[in-house]
């Protein structure tokens, strides 16, 4: 029955083509136009590790004088200071934990085939990679005893394997930052994030890192953040030991919390050393103040998903209904307008409800078509997109989630569109119109 | 002689087909007239006049890795070389690039010990006493810097150290308008303003005070160096494009970044402005397309429906102009009944997103606007099928009844 159906729509369409090519048209820019604004939300809104993004929480603490104001809604830094990242990245608790930093290197190799470039790097301690699913291609994480030690050693991506090393295994090789050999020790599978959310400070959406190095390279070669830096108060910085002993908020923190208890126990511990700090007198707070927040509540706390995209859907989806009206319209008209024909089938036994689906079948046909259409005016629009603002590159795209959605929003809404005249056409009495044939 | 009457009373027989027409023409109406107005509020601010020549301005970073030179020494040699490019008109190391969108600001204060509370904001740079010649700004008052007041890391202690101001800081820091030759504070560095430039806006276009911008005379390079360079518009391109060659020849243990021009640096740090303005000016223009095929198709419907009934009224005497009338007022009706309800629907609208989003209140003229413009739109797209309509041929109406 079905199959009949689809060919009964197929000669419909066929028969009013221009009304059919109207609603097509406007079917498929209704999606076009909604599926655009929808994709970049959607990518800006997914999750970006959702396997364990409960279980991952970026740390804030407040270390600054009571009546200090920040501009978040809580009033806490978004970073940490050098001597409090550095404290609980040497504490025992819990099993894993990092302190990140941005920063970048003039990168070469010793020798003229390979011109000089600047590249942004992370540093970061030797959980960071567990902690953030990361994998290898050749080699391995550094040591425990390599993070201690002041040798530099570096891990590298993919990428960046590939255009030094011409793709081989370069473990044990060496590459030069800032005039310093490293050596490096692990190759990095590519890192598909499309949402910077390790390190919000400068851009959600730009490119992850291509090298990582140790904490412990802070010190030894005196590492400047390609991030941000917050003070609070006026301090006189001299020399690199005074910021790093400052109250200067240059490095962000992470912690993996995989139960209700550590996550107590935690808090209960970063609440103390809040306690103890206040004691010492480095700042003068009443009531300790922290933040732990898991990566999504972070990606909301840092508004990721911008006004104006939010904007955008939302009229978006007005669009669509005006299409889905002008649909209406002209289904009524088309429905109607074959009355007679329908109350000869109805005269010759079809039921209310086998027109009714009849005509519903019809209509999915119209928003099938109109959908991939609609897939093909995303794409236009997701290309201009790109071509306006380079940094959406990454969220301008239709995964699969959202290349189903479009021919799936494309017959719910020309359903939706299509019950009324439906129903009105099914209630055709059959004697009035075989009267007048 | 409109016909109001029959008219109601035919549309009272299809009555959903004209409810269709008229909530797309509220929605249409609702939409563009909001958005014509985000579109508008957008083109002023990139518009805004930011006090520079950006179309004769461009700047780079010059990343040193060899630790074999007196870095100083090597920008000014690099200075000297780049100023006596042909075309150039000047060049100078600079610690912030204005309009890049990357920059520092401070709270800038009356006296050393930050008594007053909270200061004024504003954003900082510094480069040598070329700076003011080569952002090609323009000095209202008081004097440019010259050699002498440059600081350099050898003689930081010795010199006192002089600034020039956007007016608008002047007039924020020292509203008695006395504000020149007068002291303000960072941290507890004194800093005596001794010119103000009439318009500059800092890194920042969307900060609290964009037009808070103070410059300072340092010139301590660093391995991280930007540089910018003032050309004839005209030489620009051709100058940005032997940039990296004549700074590599200079010195090579370097790496050259960053090369953009600063209409180009201001256009990335307002890409997602325009992004929102390219989508918004193609919904809206969709949007009245899908909206004028509907009235077309519908017409074109109506008529195809009522050829029999245009047939006899010709038949009994209508003129062709009198069918034409009666569609455009049927239209015409539909449509102010949609104009009512999408200017109610558009001050809704507009009021959700001056709530919930940082959108200025939207100014009623829109929505007027807009109104006229959809009525128009209508209106013609009727026109077409009308005049078909009339061409129906009263002999139609005999044919079979």
């Amino acid at each position: 029955m079905f199959a009949h159906y689809l060919d009964l729509s197929w000669r419909s369409l066929k028969r009013t083509p221009l009304v059919s090519i109207l609603m097509i048209a406007a079917i498929a820019v209704g999606i076009g136009i909604t599926m655009t604004s929808l994709s970049v939300y959607h990518m800006m809104s997914m999750d970006p590790i959702p396997q364990k993004s409960d279980r991952l929480f970026h740390l804030q603490l407040n270390t600054m004088d009571d009546g200090q104001t920040w501009h978040t809604e809580d009033n806490l830094a978004l970073q940490l200071t050098y001597r409090d990242a550095m404290f609980l990245h040497n504490a025992d608790i819990p099993v894993r934990k990092t302190a990140s930093l941005r920063t970048g290197f003039s990168v070469h190799m010793n020798s003229p085939d390979v011109k000089p470039f600047l590249e942004g790097a992370r540093v970061i301690g030797r959980d960071f990679f567990a902690m953030f699913e990361l994998d290898f291609v050749y080699g391995d994480v550094w040591t425990q005893a390599q993070e201690q030690s002041t040798v530099p050693v570096v891990v590298i991506s993919e990428d960046v394997n590939q255009r030094l090393f011409g793709g081989q295994n370069s473990v044990g090789q060496q590459v030069y930052l800032n005039d310093i050999a490293y050596q490096v020790v692990g190759v990095l599978q590519r890192w598909d994030t499309h949402v910077k959310y390790y390190d919000l400070n400068n851009g959600a959406f730009n490119d992850v890192e291509e090298f990582f190095i140790p904490l412990s390279m802070i010190e030894t070669q005196e590492i400047n953040s390609w991030g941000n830096t917050n003070g609070w108060k006026f301090e006189d910085i001299k020399t690199y030991q005074d910021r790093l002993q400052s109250e200067q908020l240059w490095l962000q923190f992470w912690v993996e919390l995989n139960s209700e208890e550590d996550y107590q126990a935690y808090s209960q511990f970063i609440e103390s050393y809040l306690i103890d700090q206040a004691q010492t007198g480095r700042f003068s707070r009443e009531t300790p103040q922290f933040s732990l927040r898991n990566v999504n509540q972070w990606l909301d706390y840092n508004n990721v998903v911008s006004e104006d995209n939010r904007i955008l859907v939302g009229l978006s989806f007005m669009f669509l209904i005006v299409c889905l009206a002008n649909i209406l319209g002209l289904l009524l008209g088309k429905f109607l307008k074959r009355a007679p024909e329908v109350g000869v089938r109805r005269a010759l036994g079809a039921n209310k409800r086998q027109i009714f689906a009849q005509h519903l079948v019809e209509v999915s046909v119209l928003g099938f078509i109109g959908g991939l259409l609609g897939i093909g005016i995303a794409q236009l629009g997701l290309w201009g997109v790109r071509a306006t603002y380079r940094y959406y590159s990454a969220l301008a795209t239709m995964d699969l989630s959202m290349l189903l959605a479009a021919p799936a929003i494309a017959i719910v809404a020309c359903i939706v569109a299509g019950l009324y005249p439906a129903w009105l056409v099914c209630r055709t009495t059959p004697a009035i119109y075989l009267k007048t044939q | 002689m409109l016909e109001i009457k029959p008219i109601l009373n035919a549309l009272r027989r299809s009555k959903a087909g004209a409810l269709m027409l008229l909530i797309q023409i509220a929605i249409t109406t609702a939409i563009v007239s909001n958005a014509a107005y985000i579109i508008y509020d957008r083109i002023q601010y990139l518009q805004l006049d930011t006090g520079y020549p950006e179309e004769e301005i461009f700047s780079f970073v010059a990343t040193t890795f060899g630790q074999d030179i007196n870095l100083s020494q090597q920008f000014e040699l690099d200075e000297d070389m780049l100023r006596n490019i042909p075309g150039v008109k000047n060049a100078t190391i600079i610690s912030q690039v204005p309009l890049s969108g990357s920059g520092s600001a401070s709270s800038f204060h009356l006296s050393a010990d930050n008594q007053d509370v909270g200061g004024v904001r504003a954003a900082y740079t510094s480069g040598d006493h070329n700076i003011i010649d080569t952002l090609g700004v323009k000095l209202v008052a008081g004097r440019n810097f010259t050699q002498d007041d440059v600081v350099v890391p050898d003689n930081l202690e010795e010199n006192s150290i002089v600034a020039i101001t956007s007016q608008t800081f002047l007039d924020e820091m020292f509203p008695d308008g006395d504000g020149l030759g007068q002291t303000v504070y960072l941290g507890n560095t004194p800093f005596q303003i001794i010119g103000v430039v009439e318009k500059m806006m800092g890194p920042w276009l969307k900060d609290r005070r964009p037009e808070n911008l103070i410059i300072m005379p340092f010139a301590n390079a660093g391995i991280y160096q930007k540089i910018i360079v003032r050309t004839e518009p005209s030489q620009r391109a051709a100058i940005m494009r032997q940039i990296e060659d004549k700074m590599l020849t200079a010195y090579d243990k370097r790496v050259i970044i960053g090369l953009q021009g600063m209409d180009q640096a201001k256009q990335d740090y307002n890409s997602a402005d325009i992004l929102m303005l390219r989508m918004l000016i193609v919904l809206i223009t969709v949007l009245v397309l899908i909206t004028a095929l509907g009235i077309f198709g519908l017409t074109v419907f109506n008529i195809n429906k009522r050829t029999k009934q245009i047939g006899t009224r010709r038949a009994l005497g209508a003129r062709k102009s009198a069918i034409v009338k009666y569609f455009i007022i049927e239209n015409g009706l539909i449509c102010s009944a949609g104009l009512v309800v999408g200017s109610g629907a558009a001050v809704y609208l507009g009021r959700i997103l001056l709530e919930e989003y940082s959108l200025p209140a939207l100014d009623n003229s829109y929505i007027v606007m807009t109104a006229a413009f959809v009525m128009v739109v209508s209106l013609l797209s009727v026109l077409v099928p009308a005049n078909r309509a009339s061409n129906i041929s009263p002999s139609v109406a005999t044919r079979s009844i």
